[in-house]
Formats: structure tokens, C-alpha cells, sequence
């Protein structure tokens, strides 16, 4: 499977209902094993909003792994890359469960020593 | 009703100029009261001020309070040719049309429009041609520019919306951008998140510094269900790569990132709502992407 993502969503990748269209187009596609690839030629405007949604959200249940070797990304500029990644690192993340009464004791824990 | 004459001094776009600004944001909050600014005192208003006080205005208006900005005060011809060219002055009440020049449009956006955002960015922020840059690093900029607006639009609840204003600074190849709501704020947001996982005794110590510390780390986000907490992570990083700066004031905190990092500090004066002022350099020798930064 080849999606054109200027002809899906146009150069702009940068709001989450165009991500939402994409991660719905291949989603399915890639709990099947299948591979896919998502073609960026003519696209040149990107922010994270796009990518939490198109790709951010695949590693809710698929391996950060697998998705990395079904999800072939082609002609995404530099730019892109950087969002991209940056978007999976903290997917990755967040659907690690966390601790939040840690979290608020640590900042507490560091507001106590900024303060002394 | 009654009505409240407020002053509008000389306003820069230091520290305290933003707490001239909060503190005039803070004589406003009283609900079903009239408010006319003055300018008698005015003789220099950067954007973020002219932003600022155009978002106050709306806000005053949701509240059902007229709003006059007394233009026959402005005696300053500097300060009145430049609301007259950004177009503040013909949205609030003086009979004149914006023209170009070196300053960047006043921008009301009441909801996400983000072709008309994006288009601004593109048009009248960097393609005015005083912006000497490769489509490459434009398409860059715009992209996390957008970060800002739609952080303004996902997170602030703000129902008034999201107020711009910019300028061009020729003698040192800078420029300025200013994005304002009158939202939740970043630290409240922030607060109200944590209190549903911890006790409210200790949400309650969370100081601003350390709210808007957390949500500057990648990764963290108060979204629930689906990822995020990479904009403001891919933004400080590209501001400190080219030598601009980032500096967010939001409730009782304030951030600033530039090539020195980035700093958190708690404000005394505190307001409802968000401003995000930030300055990038123009000149494309000074711009590195992230894999020309080895």
C-alpha cells in the first residue's frame, strides 16, 4: 500500500484531522503486517500535531519495532524527519504508563532545592 | 454603567512592560464595567503590546463592557502611524486602512483558521522580501510557528481566541512575533491535570516556574488519549539553534529559551491567559538545521 500524502492532504502537514485521515487509511493495513508506505513528495510544511495523529498514535498497539519496518516514509524533508522522530520518541513514551503522584513529588522535590 | 479610564504608558517588550501590561489586564477584570484606554502618556507601543491590548479589548467586550481607545489622546505621530499600519487602530474605532511597511498586521483569530494563519505567517511575516531566507528554512519557521497557535487553540479553553501582532526590525535583521490568549494558562492547565492523579495539597505547591518547566520537557503533555508534548519541545530547540528567543509568560510563571537555555522564573503578578514573544534573526548564515549542528 502507497499513499500520497500531498494528493490525501495537500503540502501542509500540519493539523491533527489530516494525521487522524492517515493513521485511519493505514492503520488497519499495519495490524495486518502489511507494508506501507507514505510518500511526502511536494509536501514541505510539517508540525507535530500531524504526526502524533498519523503516526504518534499507531504505537497505542503496535511495537515501535514493527512499525518502524512496515512503515516505509519516502521523500519526507529534513524538517519532517525531525518532527517525525521526535513525535515517535514521545508516542513511545506516553503509552508507557506513568506515575503522576511520582511526577508532582519530584517537581516539589526540585522546587524544595531551587529554593534553599 | 460605569466606565474606567486606564493609561496606557510607553510600553517595550521587557519584563516589566509585560507586567505594566498584566497589571492593566488586572484593572479590567471587573465584569459589566466600561473601560477607555488613554494614550496621553504613549509615546512607544512595541506589537506585543498592540496584541496584547487587542485581545484585552475582546475580552472586555465577552464581558459585555464597551471598550473606546481614545485615539485623540495618542499625540505620539510615531505610535499613531504604527497602529494605523498594522491595522490596530482602523479595528478599534479610527477611520484609516493598514498599509505595508515594516510592521506586521494586528491579527484577531476568534477560531482555528489555519490557512489564514499559515497564509499570515508566509505573507506578512517572513514574504514580505525583508526576510532574505531559503524556502526550505521559510517552510521550517512556519511549521513551528504553527506549534504556538495551535498549542493557543488546543489547550487555553480561551473563547475569545488568539491575537498576533509582529514586526520587522531592519537595523538589527530581527523579528518579532507576539501570540496572545486570554485562556486557562499554561500552569492552571497544568494544575488542573495533575489533580486528577494527585492530592490537591500538593498540586497546590506547584509554582508556576516548575509547571512551565514540566511542560517544556519532551514528552509531557496533559492531552489524554492521545500523544503528544513534542511542539514546544521541537520549538525551544529550533529558536536555540538560531539564536532567537522564546519567552512565554503564563498565569504566575515565565519562561525564556535563547542560545544560553532556558530559564524558569515564578512572576508576582499573575494574569489568566498565555503570551508567547518570540524573536528569530534573519539572516540565513546565523540558521543551522538540526543535522548541520554538529
Amino acid at each position: 500500500m502507497k499513499l500520497s500524502i500531498k494528493d490525501q492532504i495537500g503540502p501542509r502537514c500540519i493539523i491533527k484531522e489530516d494525521g487522524q485521515k492517515i493513521y485511519d487509511a493505514v492503520h488497519g493495513a499495519l495490524q495486518n503486517g502489511e507494508t506501507v508506505t507514505l510518500d511526502f513528495e511536494g509536501v514541505s510544511q510539517f508540525a507535530s500535531p500531524f504526526f502524533n495523529f498519523a503516526i504518534g498514535q499507531l504505537l497505542k498497539d503496535i511495537a515501535e519495532a514493527d512499525l518502524r519496518r512496515l512503515l516505509q516514509i519516502e521523500h519526507l524533508n529534513e524538517t519532517g524527519r525531525l518532527v517525525v522522530e521526535r513525535v515517535i520518541e514521545n508516542a513511545a513514551k506516553y503509552h508507557g504508563d506513568k506515575d503522576y503522584r511520582k511526577i508532582v513529588d519530584d517537581i516539589l522535590e526540585q522546587q524544595a532545592k531551587e529554593s534553599d | 454603567m460605569t466606565q474606567k479610564v486606564i493609561q496606557i504608558p510607553r510600553i517595550n517588550d521587557g519584563r516589566a512592560d509585560f507586567a505594566t501590561l498584566f497589571s492593566i489586564w488586572s484593572q479590567t477584570n471587573d465584569y459589566f464595567e466600561d473601560v477607555r484606554f488613554d494614550f496621553s502618556t504613549c509615546w512607544f507601543l512595541r506589537p506585543n503590546a498592540v496584541a496584547f491590548l487587542g485581545g484585552l479589548a475582546r475580552l472586555i467586550e465577552s464581558r459585555l463592557g464597551k471598550v473606546e481607545f481614545d485615539w485623540n489622546t495618542l499625540h505620539d505621530q510615531r505610535v499613531m502611524a504604527n497602529v494605523c499600519q498594522n491595522g490596530f487602530a482602523g479595528n478599534f474605532g479610527y477611520p484609516t486602512s493598514a498599509w505595508s511597511g515594516n510592521s506586521i498586521p494586528y491579527r484577531e483569530d476568534k477560531t482555528r483558521d489555519v490557512g489564514g494563519i499559515m497564509d499570515y505567517l508566509e505573507q506578512y511575516w517572513l514574504g514580505r522580501g525583508w526576510v532574505q531566507v531559503s524556502q526550505r528554512l521559510r517552510d521550517a519557521i512556519v511549521g513551528h510557528m504553527w506549534e504556538i497557535y495551535n498549542n493557543a487553540f488546543e489547550h487555553s479553553g480561551s473563547e475569545i481566541g488568539v491575537f498576533t501582532c509582529g514586526q520587522h526590525f531592519p537595523h538589527n535583521e530581527t523579528l518579532l512575533l507576539t501570540v496572545v490568549d486570554f485562556g486557562q494558562g499554561i500552569p492552571a492547565k497544568i494544575r488542573g491535570f495533575f489533580r486528577q492523579h494527585a492530592d490537591e495539597e500538593l498540586v497546590a505547591k506547584l509554582t508556576g516556574a516548575s509547571c512551565l518547566r514540566w511542560a517544556f520537557q519532551a514528552g509531557n503533555t496533559t492531552k489524554v488519549g492521545e500523544p503528544g508534548g513534542s511542539g514546544l519541545d521541537l520549538l525551544k530547540e529550533f529558536v536555540r539553534l538560531n539564536q532567537g528567543k522564546l519567552e512565554i509568560y503564563s498565569n504566575d510563571g515565565y519562561a525564556i529559551v535563547d542560545k544560553d537555555g532556558e530559564r524558569f522564573e515564578n512572576r508576582e503578578l499573575t494574569f489568566e491567559g498565555t503570551v508567547v514573544h518570540i524573536t528569530l534573526r534573519c539572516d540565513e548564515n546565523l540558521y543551522r538545521f538540526r543535522d548541520e549542528a554538529e
